[in-house]
């Protein structure tokens, strides 16, 4: 038997048995044209770009193929100022079920044309949105942020591209967090796409000291590759300082992956059952 | 001083922490291989193996190590080896020495160190004289041992001296007290 169909019988296991996450994320790029205040990756039009090219997300996602990944996610930094990124998101999306997480001010006109063709495939749009209250939010995310998410969401949904919604903070009431969900609700997003997470205390929220300190134990392991290596999970591949974190990085090679996959499986039987379920950091 | 960011014990990823002890520093090495995990997680079995107990005694190592990074002229490997050959049961005499003209050692030692002297001797091989002198005293699987011994001690004195690797503040310790 070879290594790689080994990791692969490996792998289906532990994603039966909820020990690893079925889903392998990529890092497209780390730029973003927001500063928002919690950031794990100190994004910003300034940041350092750290992309991840076309051939190498393929790649990687034909390798998830194979291995037996059942999903992929693509995140940033704001993956739509990667040019391609709709064609990108195409030829994930014709491989596995994708997800991209998104700011959504990005949304015009002509980018929306060429996502069109996404909706026949499985592809998923998840938009951050903090708040009900536009001030609240935008303090967050910047301004103007709210007006564009409340417009860009039904747009997608029209266009028959799936969309979810992220809350990230614990700072909205019981009365505000049931303007948001009523806020989501009338926007199509039904109450089972949309996620609620603490912040990470890691990028620039660790300067403000916001949210929860997390190590590997209490972050779900999720394989997640960037230009610089592959990493335990998506809050893994943080920037501080400008500076990459590699406190939870797995390896520095990202192909083939059977690889980091392999690395992965064997720090997530080290961890305890359950362990990673009480920040619900997902 | 490094050529390299050592990494922290703060940044240390997850496949290297098993190597930064609790208490004290990560050798320089180890701080240096954090960077790439995954060669970390070979090199330092492979290192610990090479260059810890074995079937050949650690004061026959020991000279192997010493005399070969004092001929390479690796400040790294000849001072944390200088403490680690006092470890293994040499004098301060001896490994004075073998940082030099070879004197006061067994007949067994002294082709030991010849047979280094001819290691080093890149890309030449070890001469059938020294060979045969040295398979008088050493039985052919710690011949083997020792050879493969002296080339990843070479590896290293590269490795350590090109990225300038920091002696450690314990090892510039014993070797000031020993002044």
């Amino acid at each position: 038997m070879s290594s790689a169909s080994c990791t692969a019988g490996t792998l289906a296991a532990a994603i039966d048995a909820g020990r690893v996450a079925d889903r392998l994320w990529l890092y497209s790029n780390y730029h973003c044209n927001l500063h928002c205040v919690y950031c794990l990756t100190e994004s910003s039009p300034r940041a350092d770009r750290r992309l991840l090219a076309s051939k190498d997300m393929i790649a990687a996602a034909d390798e998830a193929v194979a291995l037996g990944y059942r999903a992929l996610g693509v995140t940033g930094g704001e993956p739509f100022l990667v040019r391609d990124m709709p064609e990108r998101l195409a030829a994930l999306a014709q491989r596995l079920p994708t997800l991209v997480l998104t700011n959504a001010t990005l949304f015009a006109r002509r980018l929306l044309d060429r996502m069109r063709p996404l909706a026949d495939l499985p592809l998923s749009v998840q938009i951050s949105l903090d708040s009900a209250e536009p001030q609240i939010n935008d303090q967050l995310r910047g301004p103007g942020n709210f007006a564009k998410v409340v417009e860009a969401i039904p747009r997608l949904i029209d266009m028959g591209i799936p969309v979810r919604i992220a809350t990230t903070g614990d700072h909205n009431t019981a009365d505000e967090m049931e303007r948001l969900c009523a806020l989501h609700r009338s926007l199509g997003v039904g109450d089972d796409d949309h996620v609620v997470r603490p912040i990470v205390r890691r990028g620039r929220a660790v300067d403000d000291r916001l949210g929860v300190v997390a190590d590997a134990k209490d972050l779900f392991p999720e394989l997640t590759l960037t230009v610089d290596g592959a990493f335990w999970s998506p809050f893994a591949p943080t920037v501080h300082g400008g500076r990459l974190d590699t406190d939870l990085l797995l390896t520095r090679q990202r192909l083939p992956l059977h690889d980091p996959t392999r690395a992965l499986l064997a720090l997530a039987d080290a961890n305890p059952a359950g362990t990673d379920t009480t920040l619900n950091i997902r | 001083m490094s050529r390299v960011e050592l990494v922290g014990p703060d940044q240390a990823p997850l496949l290297a922490r098993a190597y930064y002890p609790e208490e004290g520093q990560a050798s320089p090495i180890v701080r240096a291989l954090a960077q790439v995990p995954e060669l970390l997680e070979v090199a330092m079995p492979f290192i610990a193996r090479v260059f810890g107990p074995t079937s050949v005694d650690l004061r026959t190592k020991e000279i192997v190590v010493l005399r070969v990074s004092a001929i390479n002229g690796c400040r790294y490997c000849v001072d944390a080896h200088t403490v680690a050959a006092w470890d293994a049961g040499l004098t301060q005499a001896e490994t004075a020495a073998l940082r030099g003209p070879v004197a006061g050692f067994s007949t067994a030692e002294e082709a030991l160190v010849a047979f280094c002297d001819a290691f080093c001797n890149t890309p030449a091989p070890v001469p059938e004289d020294v060979m045969r002198c040295f398979r008088t005293h050493f039985a052919e699987h710690a011949i083997v041992e020792l050879s493969l011994l002296a080339g990843a001690t070479a590896m290293l004195n590269r490795f350590c001296t090109a990225l300038e690797l920091p002696t450690t503040p314990a090892t510039r310790a014993r070797l000031e007290a020993a002044m």
